[in-house]
């Protein structure tokens, strides 16, 4: 059994025991499933992988867990949504996610709402997740422009005392994997 | 890795954990790991995330920008 770990545009180049299979002018990354119970840690080397994958070029992370038996059933499972996946790859080419998280009380959802909007400006693409936060946001941001955005949520904190704003990343694109 | 690492760690797990089993391209009916224990796993750090507020008050956590 092998697991899809990420769709890319064909130039990347994994290290074993990854391996890029080939469809259609893309590429879907393909690992050996791991066995057992997913911890953090687990979790937290997929993160590397990815985001060392990501130096190499654009690229669109697969839900965790996703397994098909062998390269041919992978390129099966993908090969439909070819063209999807190239407009999502161009969408997301040259930048990264931030997530932005705010908690606060029951009145600060119009102050969420305004910290969402003054942030999505500096984004390429926003999208509020669910979630029980007052905000849970994911923000796809030009590489050259994480600086400015991380200097706009500091200012942003200091201007909504109310909320408790934490933002992390930069993460592969996980948000962002649609076409668009 | 100091206390404070360890816990900018933990929430960034928060969002790890967010994005790796609910974010990323679905390919439907093909996700056949033992994503009942990992659910478990989302949910108490779920709960995590509620507790954030009170811990950030307390500086037990980092604030804004901090865990990038």
């Amino acid at each position: 059994m092998i697991e899809l770990v990420a769709i890319t545009d064909g130039t990347l180049a994994p290290e074993a025991p990854v391996r890029a299979v080939p469809f259609d002018g893309l590429a879907v990354l393909c690992a050996p499933a791991a066995e057992g119970e997913a911890d953090a840690e687990t979790l937290w080397r997929r993160e590397a992988l990815l985001e060392a994958l990501m130096e190499q070029g654009a690229l669109l992370p697969v839900r965790y867990g996703t397994v098909v038996a062998d390269e041919a059933a992978a390129v099966e499972a993908v090969s439909e949504h070819r063209d999807a996946f190239a407009r999502a790859l161009a969408r997301v080419r040259g930048a990264v996610e931030l997530s932005v998280r705010a908690v606060g009380p029951a009145d600060a959802a119009p102050a969420a709402a305004r910290v969402h909007a003054t942030l999505a400006v500096l984004a390429r693409d926003a999208v509020r997740l669910g979630g029980d936060e007052q905000l849970n946001g994911a923000y796809l941001v030009e590489r050259g422009a994480v600086d400015d955005f991380v200097a706009a949520v500091g200012r942003l904190q200091r201007e909504h005392r109310g909320l408790s704003i934490l933002c992390t990343g930069p993460w592969p694109p996980y948000s962002f994997t649609e076409a668009g | 890795m100091s206390e404070g690492a360890v816990a900018q760690r933990e929430v960034a797990l928060v969002d790890l954990v967010d994005r790796l089993l609910g974010g990323g391209v679905v390919i439907a009916g093909e996700i056949t790991l033992a994503v009942a224990d990992v659910d478990l796993v989302h949910v108490s750090l779920r709960a995590l995330v509620s507790s954030v507020d009170t811990a950030q008050r307390q500086g037990a956590l980092p604030r804004m920008g901090e865990a990038l």
